[in-house]
């Protein structure tokens, strides 16, 4: 039971709070664990990324940004599924995005229902 | 007393000459009385001798007179009438005696007369002396007056202000020169109220009136100014300061001056467009910045929007359960309200930005204002991979100035150094610093890691000067003129190792926070 829980962890790496905090509370709501890190740097540092099962992260963020971060878990063999959410929705971002292995390139404001259904997707549910 | 010691004791010439007279005179008397005799002439010796008496006694004084009517007793008795009887004889030196005595009592009055005539005389010549002393004073004092009536009217001119008297019963009314000048009335022209009240600009006719009526009812000084019209339509401000005065019959009275301020009005009046001016290209600047950073400021406004549409439907999907969770949902909510709230935030700083107004001055916490404008630019500065480091003065730093005007300061130079750093590859460092130093000065720098000034003379502060392809050229300009406006500097400097530095120093009020 343990083990699972742990496996179905979502981590959320946005640099806003309000958004992070906003995130936390949905997938709460739905019955799903999560924790939340300010940036790609305090994710990467924490050891989460092993027990992640699925990634929420903004693309745009002071110090390493989100693509860089999916790079770097690739390079690290440690591959998650990603669900990119960002304010700028340039269509040359989201094929960049998309190409490097990106679950989902959601544009801010989204749809809650299309993103739980990722969520759950990547989760294998 | 000089004169008289003068005629009472003759200087000895003069008593000689009078002694010399007496002798002289009765010598002639005795000879030509002994020519008559020869000539067998009737005998003349009495009348001469008498004459010559007389003649002594008015010109030689009298003891020269006495002398010559006792000789002419003795030639009388020895050469001319010895051989009379003696009683005929006695009634000669009788008549002799009693002439020597009138006479003495003749010159004597004579004498006195013309001490008293000279006395009189000195009199006078000392009446006259004083009396040309006063004269010369008065002419002295009258110099005098016109010097400093004509340094008076210079003045007047020179200063453009005039004075007047008005005497409220008889309505009679004094103007110096230099009011005829303000007025452009010859100076002939007799000065009534109607005839000021023709000059008076028909817009303050009514409220000059008024003011005059209450103030001469009241018995009040006044001090008001007002615009004239002139013939010529050119407008005149005069400033008008008068007194009352109680004359000496007790009637009222009033004195004063009127100054031509037309100039200083004017300039004010300038002053004021210039500042005006001075605020519309500040706003207009402000809003190209605030233009070019519209899809930032769009993307800032999103985030919270966003976090608030997640933080609603979570909210709805805790109350849309068979066993609604109030508590999940109210946490839910209570996110809400805050994203709302920064939503709201950030509109109104925006909002604030494009503010049309004259500058208005408080006392604004410069801290606070690099938050904000830290805070509005949040995205553009992740957006451009940006880090940014804040070393703010503990103290409380305050500045009396214009919140929007220092607001857009610290924005352009925030916008400035990101757009220096576009371009450079490796770190990108925006560091903010404020500082509380001493002399109430307050510091704050803004330094980047970006391509540093251009070389060459410094031009980056003139106007419409840019490197940058979008740019006005009139973001640094305006700073600067901001910055100065509050009594400060601005200033750039190269940053080690690389980038620019851009410092400000304004005069403010550093408070130890509690």
């Amino acid at each position: 039971m343990v083990k699972q829980g742990e496996a179905k962890l979502v981590s959320i790496v946005d640099d806003d709070e309000l958004m992070r905090n906003a995130l936390l509370g949905l997938l709460k709501a739905v019955g799903l664990q999560a924790r939340v890190f300010a940036s790609a740097e305090e994710f990467l540092s924490s050891g989460f990324q092993h027990q992640t099962a699925c990634l929420i992260a903004d693309i745009r963020m002071p110090g390493m940004s989100g693509l860089e971060l999916q790079a770097k878990l690739n390079n690290d063999h440690c591959s998650i599924p990603t669900i990119f959410i960002t304010a700028h929705g340039g269509t040359k971002m989201r094929m960049e995005a998309l190409r490097a292995g990106a679950a989902e390139f959601l544009t801010k404001p989204f749809d809650n229902a299309v993103l739980l259904q990722h969520v759950r997707a990547a989760l294998g549910n | 007393m000089e004169y008289r010691a003068k005629w009472m004791t003759a200087p000895a010439e003069s008593r000689a000459l009078g002694y010399g007279l007496s002798l002289l005179l009765i010598g002639m008397t005795f000879g030509i009385s002994r020519a008559f005799l020869y000539f067998r002439l009737p005998l003349p010796f009495t009348s001469f001798a008498l004459c010559a008496i007389a003649i002594t006694f008015w010109y030689g004084g009298i003891r020269p007179g006495i002398l010559a009517a006792a000789l002419a007793a003795v030639l009388r008795f020895y050469f001319f009438e010895g051989d009379q009887p003696a009683l005929s004889r006695l009634i000669y030196d009788l008549i002799f005696l009693v002439f020597a005595v009138l006479m003495t009592k003749a010159t004597r009055a004579r004498d006195e007369l013309e001490l008293r005539v000279t006395e009189r005389t000195a009199d006078l010549t000392d009446a006259n002396e004083s009396l040309k002393d006063e004269i010369a004073e008065r002419r002295r004092t009258e110099e005098k007056l016109q010097q400093s009536e004509a340094y008076l009217a210079e003045a007047q001119k020179v200063s453009h202000t005039g004075s007047f008297g008005w005497h409220i019963v008889s309505g009679k009314i004094f103007w110096s020169d230099e009011t005829f000048r303000i007025f452009e009335l010859a100076p002939a022209t007799q000065p009534t109220l109607e005839l000021i009240f023709e000059r008076i600009h028909p817009e303050d006719t009514a409220f000059v009136r008024e003011l005059i009526s209450t103030a001469t009812q009241a018995r009040k000084h006044f001090d008001f100014e007002h615009r004239l019209l002139m013939p010529n339509d050119s407008v005149k401000y005069l400033h008008i300061v008068a007194h009352a005065v109680d004359n000496s019959s007790g009637d009222l009275e009033y004195v004063g001056a009127v100054s031509d301020v037309t100039e200083r009005v004017r300039a004010d009046q300038e002053r004021e467009m210039l500042r005006q001016a001075h605020a519309d290209l500040a706003r207009v600047s402000r809003v190209t910045t605030m233009g070019e950073l519209t899809a930032s400021l769009a993307h800032e406004l999103n985030q919270p929007i966003a976090a608030a549409v997640t933080d609603a439907t979570t909210c709805l999907s805790w109350l849309n359960r068979e066993h609604p969770d109030t508590q999940e949902a109210c946490e839910a909510a209570s996110r809400m309200v805050t994203d709302s709230t920064r939503a709201a935030e950030i509109i109104s700083r925006i909002r604030l930005m494009f503010t049309k107004g004259t500058p208005e001055r408080t006392l604004v916490d410069i801290n606070e204002v690099i938050l904000e404008m830290i805070a509005l630019l949040h995205n553009e500065i992740t957006r451009n991979s940006v880090s940014i480091q804040t070393m703010l003065a503990e103290d409380i730093l305050q500045i009396m100035g214009d919140r929007i005007q220092l607001q857009q300061v610290i924005m352009n130079l925030i916008v400035n150094s990101i757009e220096a750093m576009k371009e450079v590859d490796g770190r990108r460092e925006l560091v903010i610093k404020s500082q509380g130093a001493e002399k109430q000065q307050i510091t704050v720098s803004v330094s980047d890691t970006g391509v540093g000034l251009p070389q060459g003379p410094n031009r980056i502060f003139d106007a419409f000067f840019t490197t940058k392809l979008h740019g006005t050229g009139m973001g640094l300009r305006i700073s600067r003129s901001i910055i100065e406006s509050h009594g400060g500097h601005l200033w750039a400097a190269d940053n080690l190792p690389r980038g620019a530095s851009f410092c400000l120093t304004l005069p403010g009020v550093v408070q130890k926070r509690q």
